[in-house]
């Protein structure tokens, strides 16, 4: 074999000194390799010529050149020799016209030193998760990376982290460079690499586990640079919030993100957290044992010393929205979703039945300081044997909270009613709590506690049985048995505070699928080859959209200059999408209320959505939308079918045209799909809208109607007009108002200071 | 070959690209690797003049964009077919009186031809059977579905790399049947029926199996035949409006479907598509593209047989294939076949007319004449010296020096092909279509045998040869013409003696339409 796939790889790879020999070589016939045994195939790459329209699609994101374009026929040509196996063609190809059958030419996965139990676990506060210790182990894995020219693990990515270009600056040994690409997406590289559930994002998207292989161990690939270079500190990127003033509630990643951000930028920026420590879910919520304090503190540090100024043991409630909005130019609600779940069980209200946010509280406190845990000596039982706990729920909340108990010498078990092909745990968590010696009973719920004098001390169990993912756990008859238990904490999740949301109106984000946020999504073949319906049973794609979704969100003010972020705007979800989330926010925030003193004003995004049957409204709004642009702001003209959400997010101003409809005896009404168009809009947050309507007769009442309907979703209407088969001067008028509109700024800032 | 600049090696200095609809400013880092842009003068020769676009129109355009589109183009012929299925069981047993036989016989498949030769695809556009069971796969009439019934299955790259002669294969079969049993004659009308109801149930079962129309793109028996000789039509199908937005493309909606438009189901691509060749005119892509890029064009008559640059094998076994049969058909009339066709059903003791040995062989030796005739051409005409152009593995794909020759020779007689077809249709159009009228007449008790258009003809039997030769007339000048333009841009360069290369490939044409001209003249004398 003279082309071996080696040189494939090797051409990607411009260290020829990297471990590239781990990849296993095509064992020819003459190999003295066992005798006898399986000879490795290669890949081979078949090109239906027939169907294959010379779109390109694979050619351009073969990772290593093996197809090319025939400019005779138009057609893909392939070289079997040059291939890996990825089948990203295969995935891409929009007319499944190309097909690769053989094995994936991959070495193996490099072994991390993995889950270690601590010795003694008693008492230890030690992470149990290590990453790879020597730059050897990291260059071999780094070299399992493809370096794909459309990497699908930046799309399964929340934050979109540009994973080829850090694995490749590893490969350069250049780690300064390998957080310069981080830092341009996240600010918690250290946090995200020990708490992110890579197998469902980076790492389920990577393209050897999208081909069925093993995929590069992306998260200890992370780890392994911000454990052998510091996180860079906090540096200026712009001036666009300078004067500006910014309180953000809540110092957890939500908060994390958006105080960055705004620093970042020069703002001024206010933290009020509740607690007396910073760092929100990333202190109290995760144990050190998986996320050593230094780290968690990390960015609080890093914050603190750009200047952002932090004020612990501040409890803010709904109610001082306001007042903090007299003070600041804008608040960025980030408190999180930490309201706990409690099961409505019967003798739920014992005084030993606590929250896991309490738990894991005070276990953080004394794991740190070596004490014992308050709650536990509480129920410690008079017999001398170690005190039991129950713990209601099998996420990771509860497996934290169960490892945690474990470190203080008790027992634990844990008690999850769904089956745990479909329970939302971790499997390396889920394996260390139980090598750490943790009962994890999956399929059984909890059905009663009983006690006496305000103690909890036995626990009716009861099976489960649970058809599918999405159907509910059904009690099994007879299937009851009580266990012995000293304390019993509740860790089924969290949910939104209930107050704040009521003031935040009722805004709730789906964060469904709701079509496709970029259709090139598909072409990168992380989602179906032809059918987008069937993104939605791909647990990558799913969550990927998913995401996008809540990310686009985030940049819509809840109220006028309030937007809110992470956990508090979509409910739990993770670390990195809060974080996301709160950058997101506020870079919205600083687009629109960036305003200093003698700054050119910056062209504003105009967005029109229109509704046009006979393209009589077409027509005007495209009037409309070309006198806007020459007055030097940016307008998008769109059918109000192709509106999406990001679109609303990103625009200044919303216009919404449409014809009337019915009859002028009979009333008049915007049309039906204006309607529901309005009526299906997120919650505008102030955003400036203006409407206008065309009609052939009388408009009467439709423009009203369209206009009050606007202001209902939260819009704050700026102009409206109704244009009649005749009526260019009444253009021109209403494009004048909406431009002294604009050049106002887009939103009413408040008075400054 | 393209030059593949290899991507890594600007890995320090990524081309980062913004994710369009995305507005978060932070860039998803892509560096997919620079598209083939040279090469694409070689669509200049089929790109449709910007003049012609008929979706400009915007009562045309309009119309093309609503997904009902298809739909009710489709629903009327569903409506007649599955009325041709229950007539020609329930109806009367008189094939001239009865619905089924008299309107498919007598006007459709006359009406199909003629479409052919104006437009290209336009039957497959509003074709019932492919249409039914499309309905069923999507689970929608019009609307865009996201979801799909069937199982999906892809064509197999063994069978595919055949192309459109699986469609000959299908049409060769169908014809025989169709013969042994008197179908189209027209014979008993639930024979029509029944031969109705088998290409819906085998539409059905491979829209089922399979993804897309591979059934009309690979196996329908009528496939080959409009595809190949509607390339003398005036419709271009739906091609790109600008070809470099079309390969700069991040989405290719028109190919994997998009939000208002399915994928294209025939696998062609709008931004490659150099004939009318694959296009069903469905219209799907001009409702996916995001970017309104696809129109629909037409074009000079012939532009599909002479323009493309990439000739078809699939395509031209197709034609002399066709050319074998619609050949047959005007041999079987004549007394000589007649009389050979007893003898041999005696020696072979095969029930009747027609003997496999004779109908297939008659078809083979038509083919086998073309392409010895190609093969003596490519070893005489074309020069010692000429260099083959690498070529794949597959039938499709690849090349030599008879398929140099071979493929320009068969191109060329697509438009005498086409034409005999529609000639060998006009005496049952001419001579019996007014019986339709009764035959409607008769599903609601007005027409009998007794109604004065049940024996009305247009035109009679001399006056029929004549427009029978009047057409084979115009198809083979029209074939003459392609045959000398081909010639003379793509073997002229390559033969030794241009001139005798031109007059070879144009008399060729020729010789075939006299021999049409003269087997009519025959079959009249054999009536």
């Amino acid at each position: 074999m003279t082309t071996s796939p080696v040189h494939g790889l090797q051409a990607l790879d411009s260290s020829a000194a990297s471990p590239i020999a781990t990849i296993p070589q095509p064992v020819t016939a003459t190999s003295p390799l066992a005798p006898g045994a399986a000879i490795a195939a290669t890949p081979t790459v078949t090109v239906v010529t027939e169907r294959c329209a010379g779109c390109q699609e694979c050619v351009v994101r073969c990772p290593t050149g093996a197809l090319t374009m025939d400019i005779a026929t138009w057609t893909v040509s392939a070289d079997s020799s040059a291939c890996v196996g990825c089948r990203q063609c295969v995935r891409t190809c929009p007319f499944t016209a190309i097909d690769v059958s053989g094995p994936l030419l991959v070495a193996e996965r490099t072994p991390l030193p993995g889950s270690h139990m601590p010795e003694p676990l008693i008492g230890s506060a030690a992470e149990t998760r290590l990453g790879f210790g020597s730059w050897d182990a990291a260059l071999a894995e780094a070299s399992r990376c493809l370096q794909c020219p459309d990497p699908t693990c930046v799309r399964g990515c929340p934050v979109h982290n540009d994973i080829p270009g850090f694995v490749a600056a590893i490969r350069e040994r250049d780690l300064e460079e390998a957080h310069a690409v981080l830092r341009r997406t996240t600010l918690l590289p250290d946090v995200c690499s020990r708490v992110c559930d890579q197998a469902v994002q980076c790492e389920g998207a990577c393209t050897w586990s999208l081909a069925g292989g093993t995929p590069v161990a992306i998260g200890a690939l992370e780890r392994f640079v911000t454990e052998h270079h510091p996180v860079p500190p906090l540096r200026p990127t712009s001036r666009d919030g300078n004067g500006l003033s910014v309180a953000v509630v809540g110092s957890g990643p939500a908060g994390i993100g958006a105080a960055w951000e705004l620093a970042a930028a020069g703002a001024d920026v206010t933290v009020l957290e509740r607690d007396a420590e910073p760092g929100g879910l990333l202190g109290w919520g995760i144990p050190d044992f998986t996320l050593p304090a230094a780290v968690a503190d990390r960015p609080w540090h890093q914050l603190v010393e750009a200047g952002v100024r932090l004020r612990c043991g501040v409890e803010v409630t709904p109610g001082d929205v306001d007042q903090l909005l007299e003070k600041h130019d804008a608040v960025v609600l980030a408190m999180g979703a930490g309201a706990a779940i409690r099961l409505p069980v019967e003798g739920g209200t014992l005084g030993s039945v606590i929250d896991a946010t309490e738990f894991l509280t005070s276990a953080e406190i004394a794991l740190r300081e070596h004490t014992p845990l308050p709650a536990l000596e509480a129920v410690r039982p008079s017999d001398g044997r170690a005190p039991r706990v129950l713990v209601v729920g099998g996420g990771n909340t509860a497996m934290d909270v169960a490892r945690s108990a474990r470190r203080f010498a008790a027992e634990a078990i844990c008690v999850e009613w769904m089956s745990e092909r479909f329970a939302p745990v971790r499997p390396d968590e889920l394996a260390e709590a139980r090598a750490e010696g943790v009962d994890v009973r999956f399929a059984t719920t909890l059905v009663r506690l009983e006690g006496s004098d305000g103690r909890v001390q036995r626990a009716r169990l009861q099976r489960t049985r649970q058809a599918s993912a999405r159907k509910r756990p059904t009690l099994i008859d007879g299937s009851e048995e009580t266990v012995e238990v000293d304390l019993v904490v509740m860790a089924m999740g969290y949910r939104k505070y209930p107050d704040f949301s009521v003031s935040l109106t009722s805004r709730t984000v789906a964060r469904v699928a709701e079509g496709l946020p970029s259709r090139s999504w598909q072409a990168s073949g992380i989602l179906a080859v032809d059918q987008p319906a069937f993104a939605r049973h791909q647990p990558v794609g799913k969550l990927a959209l998913g995401r996008e979704t809540a990310r686009t969100a985030a940049a819509i003010p809840a109220r006028d200059r309030v937007w809110v972020a992470g956990d508090a705007l979509v409910g739990p979800s993770t670390v990195v999408e809060a974080m996301a989330q709160g950058r997101r926010a506020a870079k919205a925030l600083l687009s629109r209320l960036a305003k200093t003193p003698g700054r050119i004003t910056k062209p504003r995004s105009v967005l029109m959505a229109v509704e046009s049957r006979g393209g009589h409204t077409r027509e005007k709004a495209e009037k409309i939308a070309s006198q806007l642009r020459r007055a030097g702001h940016v307008v998008a003209v769109a059918p109000l079918a192709e509106v999406g959400l990001a679109q609303i997010a990103a625009a200044d101003l919303l216009i919404v045209g449409t014809w009337v409809e019915g009859l002028v005896v009979a009333g008049v009404r915007p049309a039906r799909a204006t309607r529901r168009f309005v009526k299906e809009l997120p919650e505008l947050g102030e955003t400036p809208v203006a409407a206008f309507c065309t009609y052939g007769v009388n408009p009467r009442g439709a423009l009203s109607e369209l206009g009050s309907s606007l202001t209902q979703r939260g819009g704050h209407l700026v102009a409206s007009a109704a244009f009649g088969p005749r009526g260019g001067d009444k253009v021109t008028s209403f494009v004048s108002s909406l431009v002294s509109t604009l050049r106002e700024g887009a939103i009413p800032v408040a008075v400054r200071n | 070959m393209t030059v593949v600049e290899d991507a890594r090696a600007s890995t320090d200095r990524p081309t980062e690209q913004l994710e369009e609809g995305t507005t978060d400013p932070i860039a998803v880092a892509v560096r997919l690797r620079p598209r083939a842009r040279e090469g694409l003068e070689r669509f200049v020769s089929t790109d449709p003049a910007p003049g012609l676009e008929l979706t400009r129109i915007p009562q045309v355009g309009r119309a093309v964009k609503s997904r009902k589109f298809q739909f009710l183009l489709i629903l009327p012929n569903q409506i007649i077919f599955w009325l041709v299925i229950f007539i020609g069981i329930l109806g009367t047993a008189y094939p001239k009186l009865n619905f089924a036989t008299a309107i498919t016989w007598f006007l459709w498949f006359c009406l199909v031809f003629v479409m052919i030769v104006v437009v290209g695809r336009a039957w497959c556009a509003m074709c019932p059977f492919g249409g039914f069971a499309e309905w069923i796969q999507r689970r929608a009439l019009w609307r865009r579905a996201q979801t799909r019934l069937g199982l999906g299955r892809k064509m197999p790259e063994k069978l595919a790399q055949y192309g459109l002669l699986m469609s000959v294969g299908t049409f060769l079969a169908l014809t025989f049947v169709e013969e042994y049993f008197n179908i189209a004659g027209p014979g008993a009308p639930i024979a029509t029926s029944i031969m109705v109801l088998g290409i819906v149930s085998s539409a059905l079962v491979f829209f089922l199996v399979f993804e897309r129309r591979t059934f009309c793109r690979y196996l329908c028996p009528l496939s080959a035949l409009i595809g190949s000789v509607g390339a003398v039509g005036s419709v271009t199908g739906f091609r790109t409006k600008d070809r470099n937005r079309c390969i700069e493309c991040a989405t290719k909606d028109c190919m994997r479907g998009g939000e208002e438009g399915y994928g294209c189901p025939w696998y062609t691509w709008p931004g490659s598509a150099d004939s009318n060749l694959l296009c069903g005119l469905c219209s799907e892509c001009y409702k996916a593209c995001p970017s309104g890029n696809v129109g629909l064009y037409l074009q000079k008559p012939l532009t599909s047989v002479v323009a493309p640059t990439r000739r078809r094998p699939d395509v031209a076994w197709a034609i002399v294939i066709l050319l074998g049969l619609v050949m047959y058909q005007q041999f079987n009339a004549t007394n000589v076949y007649a009389a050979m066709d007893g003898w041999l059903n005696r020696v072979t003791h095969f029930p009747q007319y027609p003997n496999p040995i004779d109908y297939f062989g008659t078809i083979a030796i038509v083919t086998l004449a073309a392409a010895g005739l190609a093969k003596l051409g490519s070893s005489v005409l074309l020069r010692r010296d000429l260099a083959v152009p690498v070529g794949g593995t597959s039938f499709i794909s690849r090349t030599s020096r008879f398929r140099t020759f071979f493929l320009p020779l068969a191109y060329g007689l697509i438009p005498v092909t086409g034409a005999d077809y529609l000639a060998r249709q006009l005496p049952k159009f001419f001579e019996h279509v007014p019986a339709l009228v009764p035959a409607v007449g008769h599903l609601v008790g007005a027409g009998s045998t007794r109604s004065r258009l049940y024996t009305y003809s247009i035109l009679h039997a001399p006056g029929v040869v004549i427009a029978q030769i009047v057409v084979v007339a115009l198809g083979t000048a029209a074939a003459m013409w392609t045959s000398w333009r081909i010639a003379g841009r793509e073997l002229a360069p390559v033969s030794k003696n241009p001139e005798a290369t031109r007059l070879a490939t144009t008399g060729l044409a020729l010789a075939v339409g006299i021999a049409m001209a003269v087997l009519y003249v025959l079959m009249h004398g054999a009536n």
